[in-house]
Parts: structure tokens; sequence; C-alpha cells
């Protein structure tokens, strides 16, 4: 039979695994809005028993121990959807940037062209296709009117201007190559440091863990965070050891193995500056296909370099084509033979220098000393409607409507996707944070338990200790 | 379903970026009367609206090209009309100097044709702006230079023009000429105004034979060889003035239809491109309805985990 003593070890046991439930509530508490954490619970289990002659006595209640409440299906698709949405979110962020500097926008404020209605209507204000128009609308001009020096200078400004918008737009598009190549030298640094993050704490992990013989909850929380923001870089694979700790491999190289950081990210240039990226201790060059790195490599090496190559195409056949024409053409002073287009591409294209100060050096006659002759400027203008087989038989005009759709649809394409994606994210992680997250009112509700239980433990002590000051009182008197 | 206490707070971020969004998108349509700003919006109607835009780029170049041409045909126009005066005159002149005049008469009759000469060689010679339209190609000289003895009688008119003719496009693969070169004896091309030998026209020799025949008495040559002549030069005049005349109700046809493909290739753009204003408005108003949905309800929430504290 047990004694008041034991009752009150009993009472004792009691309030200190209460304790710990309020405790560990106050711990789900603080870290209620910590979406890297998992919420975590007491399991209480009777302790020993004590037999007695003809019985077996309870001797109350201990901590079996504190379980994380983490599910690793939900964990590992978080991780997965969240290489995914990283890789649309930034995929969509470089071409949002991409069709902010190619600059072809719809300006409904902008005035009618032909002025002809007077209201205003929907026109490309500031686009490479309005330059394009005026530049053929000047050659028009100039045929319909070919002595006319006004006309002669529209048309040189025009070309200047068409050339100068494609200089610009060319080398914003390099600028955005340029940004996406630091972005993957950047992104690789931050996996890096994150490889090594988690490899410090697989270490710690597996310390705490082999010390105390209990889940390092806290810190499992915290390479879980790590593991999913690595994922917003490059998509991985995991598998966890005996010892609990974590090997991370990226594109089938093992890039964490226990507590040692087995290799690396590198970015190497494959040639012409474009980065790719590599192991940096088995130097195998590695294909992403998930997070931001391979978005920046995708997007660089996909959407952009299409629009950045279909636009020097197109300056390129801008060039060949009018030039072609204009050659043989006689100016106002009877010369033959000059370019109208320097340069090769929309990089470098530009005006012959000498139109710019006389342009009656525009030779927009078929032959010598005939000013009113138009036939080269009515053949210039007619290359707007002439098809373009180095253009896949588009004329330039469309060649060029051709790589806006296409950009367009590289992005439209691309929203839909990060909607997708922040939908089944939301919804995963919703799901998680139903079994992972922090709910007020049940902690609190767990607080209210913790505490009566408490209270009730208490009352025990406090009875047991009356019967004891009874005993006592009899042994005196 | 056991709900986090974050569950609401993401919930209720993501339902109001997702609104917000909304809002800025639709707002932002309300205020250009755009659907279409960027290519990502619509990247097949972006298409259509850069197409219908170098259409109405082109429309309105050739709307301009028949504007000046329109100015040349005109001033063609009076030149032409000026000269058939002139012919007219000419023949009346052929046609009254028969054997009846006397040599005084004949005398004057000469005068006045030589005047009539000068006068034509003046019209010819007209300018539009400060191009001579009857010159060919050769639009920077004045294409007929007439040749004076020592009494001012006009011995000879020289061309100096070319016998070509630009065209211009007033619509896609339509091209028109106003022009006509002083002279085409070349025996192809455009028609000469004051000489093609293809339809014995021959204006000034014409008129510079009739005068000599004038100043000579000579009404039997007048009779039957510059009377005859001087026929053939009024029917090659009137061929230009009938041409003129047509070339400019084409002008007037192509304005017209260049106006009707103008609106329309707007009206297009706006459709493609433009917004249903009462579609987006009541789309604004729902989504607006929706935001201060959320916002209250989340109020709301927040009211409850209160009570749930001070429960404790």
């Amino acid at each position: 039979m047990p004694g008041l003593f034991d009752t009150l070890n009993l009472a004792m046991r009691s309030m200190q695994a209460q304790q710990t439930g309020v405790t560990i509530t106050g711990q789900n508490l603080a870290n209620a809005n910590n979406p890297a954490y998992s919420r975590q619970r007491v399991n209480f289990q009777t302790s020993d028993p004590t037999p007695t002659q003809g019985a077996v006595l309870g001797t109350g209640v201990q901590v079996a121990g504190i379980q994380q409440i983490r599910d690793l299906l939900l964990d590992n698709q978080l991780r997965d959807e969240g290489s995914a949405g990283s890789f649309w979110t930034t995929t969509q962020g470089a071409l949002e940037n991409t069709q902010t500097q190619l600059g072809e926008f719809i300006n409904g404020s902008a005035a009618s062209a032909n002025g002809a209605s007077g209201t205003n209507s929907a026109t490309s204000a500031q686009g490479l296709s309005t330059q394009l128009n005026n530049l053929f609308s000047a050659f028009q001009a100039v045929a319909t009117d070919p002595a006319s020096l006004a006309q002669r200078q529209n048309l040189v400004s025009q070309a200047q201007s068409l050339a100068s918008a494609f200089n610009q737009v060319s080398s914003r598009l390099a600028g955005v190559n340029s940004n996406l190549n630091s972005s993957i030298t950047s992104d690789v640094g931050s996996a890096n440091q994150l490889l090594s993050d988690i490899a410090g704490l697989n270490a710690d992990i597996a310390r705490t863990e082999s010390a105390t013989g209990a889940s390092a909850n806290d810190l499992r929380d915290v390479r879980q965070q790590k593991l999913e923001s690595l994922a917003k870089f490059a998509n991985v694979a995991t598998s966890t050891a005996a010892d609990g700790s974590l090997t991370v491999s990226i594109g089938g190289i093992a890039m964490v193995t226990g507590t040692k950081l087995t290799d690396t990210l590198q970015t190497y240039d494959a040639g012409g500056g474009q980065l790719q990226v590599r192991a940096a201790t088995a130097g195998t060059s590695i294909t992403l296909t998930g997070g931001s790195i391979a978005a920046e490599i995708q997007t660089r090496d996909g959407a952009l370099a299409t629009l950045r190559t279909g636009l020097d195409s197109l300056a390129s056949q801008l060039i060949t084509q009018v030039n072609g024409v204009y050659t043989a053409g006689y100016d106002l002073n009877g010369n033959t033979g000059a370019n109208f287009f320097t340069g090769t591409n929309a990089s470098d294209i530009g005006v012959n220098s000498n139109l710019g100060n006389d342009p009656s050096q525009v030779q927009a006659a078929g032959i010598a000393g005939a000013k009113g002759d138009n036939a080269v400027a009515l053949a210039l203008a007619r290359l707007s409607q002439t098809p373009n087989a180095a253009l896949g038989n588009l004329t330039l005009g469309d060649a060029y409507s051709h790589l806006v759709t296409n950009l367009g649809n590289s992005l439209a394409n691309a929203n839909e996707q990060v909607a997708n994606q922040d939908s089944v994210t939301s919804m995963l992680t919703q799901q998680r944070d139903s079994i992972s997250g922090v709910s007020m009112e049940e902690e609190l509700t767990n607080l209210m338990t913790f505490q009566k239980a408490y209270q009730a433990s208490a009352q025990i002590v406090s009875t047991i200790n009356l019967m004891l000051q009874t005993l006592v009182n009899m042994k005196s008197t | 379903m056991r709900i986090a206490g974050t569950s609401y707070t993401d919930s209720l971020v993501t339902q109001l970026n997702y609104l917000t969004s909304q809002q800025f998108q639709l707002q932002g349509q309300i205020s250009t009367g755009q659907r279409i700003q960027r290519p990502e919006d619509d990247p097949a109607g972006m298409s259509q609206a850069l197409s219908l835009q170098a259409d109405s780029s082109s429309a309105a170049q050739y709307a301009q090209n028949i504007s000046t041409l329109q100015t040349s045909a005109t001033t063609a126009s009076n030149a032409l009309q000026q000269l058939k005066t002139i012919s007219d005159r000419a023949g009346e002149i052929a046609t009254l100097a028969d054997g009846t005049k006397t040599p005084q008469q004949l005398q004057t009759y000469a005068t006045e044709v030589n005047q009539l000469i000068q006068e034509a060689v003046q019209v010819a010679n007209q300018k539009n702006g400060d191009q001579y339209i009857f010159a060919g190609t050769k639009t920077d000289a004045p294409p007929f230079t007439a040749t004076t003895d020592a009494n001012g009688i006009v011995t000879g008119v020289t061309y100096q023009g070319n016998t070509t003719v630009s065209q211009s496009e007033i619509a896609q693969g339509t091209t028109v000429s106003v022009g006509a070169p002083g002279e085409n004896n070349s025996g192809s091309g455009p028609r000469g105004l004051i000489a093609d030998n293809r339809y014995g026209a021959d204006f000034f020799n014409h008129l510079i034979s009739l005068q000599k025949d004038l100043s000579s008495g000579n009404t039997s040559a007048i009779a039957k060889s510059d009377a005859p002549a001087l026929g053939k030069d009024e029917d090659n005049l009137i061929y230009h003035i009938a041409n003129n005349g047509l070339v400019q109700s084409r002008l007037e046809a192509g304005s017209t239809t260049i106006d009707n493909i103008a609106t329309a290739d707007q009206q297009s753009l706006t459709k493609v491109a433009g917004v249903n204003m009462t579609l987006a408005i009541t789309q604004l108003s729902r989504a607006q309805g929706t935001y201060q949905a959320a916002l209250q309800s989340s109020s709301v929430l927040l009211q409850m985990q209160q009570q749930v504290m001070q429960y404790l």
C-alpha cells in the first residue's frame, strides 16, 4: 500500500507534466506566426506502477516525449511545388522585364494615326512597330513627292528614329540578358550557402538527438525551412538517413551527405558569357528543371534569346533589303551607289551619316538626272508588303508582330502557370497548416486544460499536506 | 478540417492580393479604355492590333499621297484647260484664215498665233510647287524653251524633259500617274502632251507652221495641212483632259475608300484592343465588393480570437 509520500510524488509528477504541457503550449503560441514552425505536442504516459500486495497501483503521469506534428509527404510536396512556383515566378518576372524593355505597348490615349476622324484611338505609341510603319510611310511620301527636300528630311529622320529604337531595344534586352546572368551567379551563391547551412544543421541534429535521445524538433524545423528555401533556387531530391541527417542532391549529384558538404554549385561560361551551372567538385554540368536558376537560364536561352535573335534578323533583313534596292538609285545630284542603312543587326543599325546633313543625297530616283523620278522610293515603300524568305516568308512588319506575339504568349503562359502554382501552393500550405500549424483556439484550450490539471494536482499536494499535518499532530498529542 | 491561426491571415493576404491585382487591372482598363495594353494581355489580340495599326498607318499615308496628287492633278487640269483654250483659238484662226482674208488680216492672225505659241509655252512650263508638271520626271527645269528671231517670232520650241512619268501608290498595289511628259516621240511609253508621233500631235510645231503660213498668206497650206494637224493636237489635248479627269475621279474614289478603310481599321482596333466598359465596371464593382467583404470577415475572425483570449 502506498504511503502519503508516494501520493505526494504522484502529484508532483503530475504538476511537472502539466507544467511541461504549459511550456509546450507557450512554445506553440510563441511560434504561432512562424511559417517554418511545426506545432509540438506533449505525449503523456502513465508512470511506472508500483506493485503492492493484491494490487498494482499507479504512480501518476510522466512526459513520454515532445512530438513534432509533421506530414513528410506534404513537406516534400510543398518543397517541390515551391521549386515549380519559384521557376514560374522568376520566369514571369524576367519576361515582364523583357516585355517592358521591348516597349511595345498599345497606348489608348494616342491620337489617331491618320487624324481623319479626329478621335482618339488605339495606337502603339512608342514601339518598334510604329517606327517601322513610319519609315515605310516616309518612303511613300518621298515616292509621291520625290523632289521634296522636306519629305526627304522626314524620311531620314524617321529612319534615324527607327535605327535608334532598334539600338535602344537591343541594348536594353542585352541588359536583361546580363541581369539574368548576374541573378544566376547570385542565386548559385545563395543556394551554396543553404547547402552549407543544411550540412551544418544535419550535424547539429545528429549531435543533439544522439545526446538526448529525443527529436531535435526546432532544428528540424529550421532545416526544413532551409530545404524549402533551397528548392526555390534549384529542384532538389532528398533522403533521410537513420541518424536523422538529410542527403540533398541536385541534378543527381549529392551535395550534402550526412554532416558533410560534398559538393556545391558553380557557374561557368558556356560561351558568349552565357552562364551555366555545374557541380564544382564533380565538374558535371547540371540541367536544372525547377527553381529560379533554371528559370533564369531557360528564359535567357529561350524567349529572350528568340526575341533578340529575331530582332537582329529583322534589322539585318531591313538593312539588306533596303540597301539592295536603294544602292541602285540616284540622288538629286545624280550620284548613286551609296547605302541607306549601315550596320548588320539591331545593335548597330544606323543611317548613312551623309543623309542627315544633306537629304538631297537620298537616292530616290531610278534614273540619273530626273529629280521627279520615284522608282527607287516606290520600290522601297513596297518592301513593307514584300514577304521575306529569311523571315519565314513574312513581311518585316508581320515578322516583328510575330516576335511580339511570341513574347506575349510566353508571358501569358507564365502568368497562368504562376496563378496555378499559387493555387496549388496555397492549398498545400493550408493542408500542411491544418496538420502542423498552430491553432490559437486549440492552444488556448490546451492551456486551460493544463492549468486546471495543474491546479487539481496542486490540490492533491495541499490535501496530502493536510493529511501529513494531521498525522504529525496525532503523534504530538 | 483543423484551421491553423496563420491560415486565416495567409488566406486573407492571398485573397486580398488577388482582388487588388484584379482591381488594378480593371482600373487600368477602364481609365485607358484599353483591354490590351501589353502583349501579355492578349497575344493574339496584340498581333491583330499591330496588323491593324500597320494598315491604319498605310491608309494614313495613302490619304496624304492622294491629297498631294490631287493638288498636282488640279494644277495640271488648269494648265490643260488653258492649252485647250489656246488650241481652240488656233483652230478657229486656221478656219477663219481662208482665201477671203486680206494679207493684213492674215498678218494680224499670224501675230496672234505667235502670242498663242508663247502663251502655250508658258502654260506647258506650269509648275506645281517648284516642280514642272509636264517635264516627265525631269521636274527641276522648264521642259519647253522657245527660240525667237530678231522680230520676236517663235521659230522653234525645244523639249528638255524626258518621256517617263512617276507612279504613286494610292492603295496597296494601286498606282496612278498625274503628270504627262511634254513630248514623247519614242514610240512607246506614256502619251506626250504637246507632241507624240503615235497620234500625230506636235502642237508647237503645228502652231509655228500655222504662224508661218499666215505670215506668207499660204491659205491653201493652212487648210490642207495646218488645220488637220491642229485637229490632231486638239484630240491629243482632249485625251489628256479626259485622262486628267479620270485620274481625279480615281483620286476622289481612292480618298473615299481610304477614309472608309481608316475608319474601319480604327473601329476594328477599338473592338480588338478596347475594353467593354459595362463589363469592366461591373467586374470592378464586384471585385471591390468582394474586397470589402474579405476585410469585413477578417475583422470578425479577429474579434472571435480576442473573445477566446478574454474568456481565459
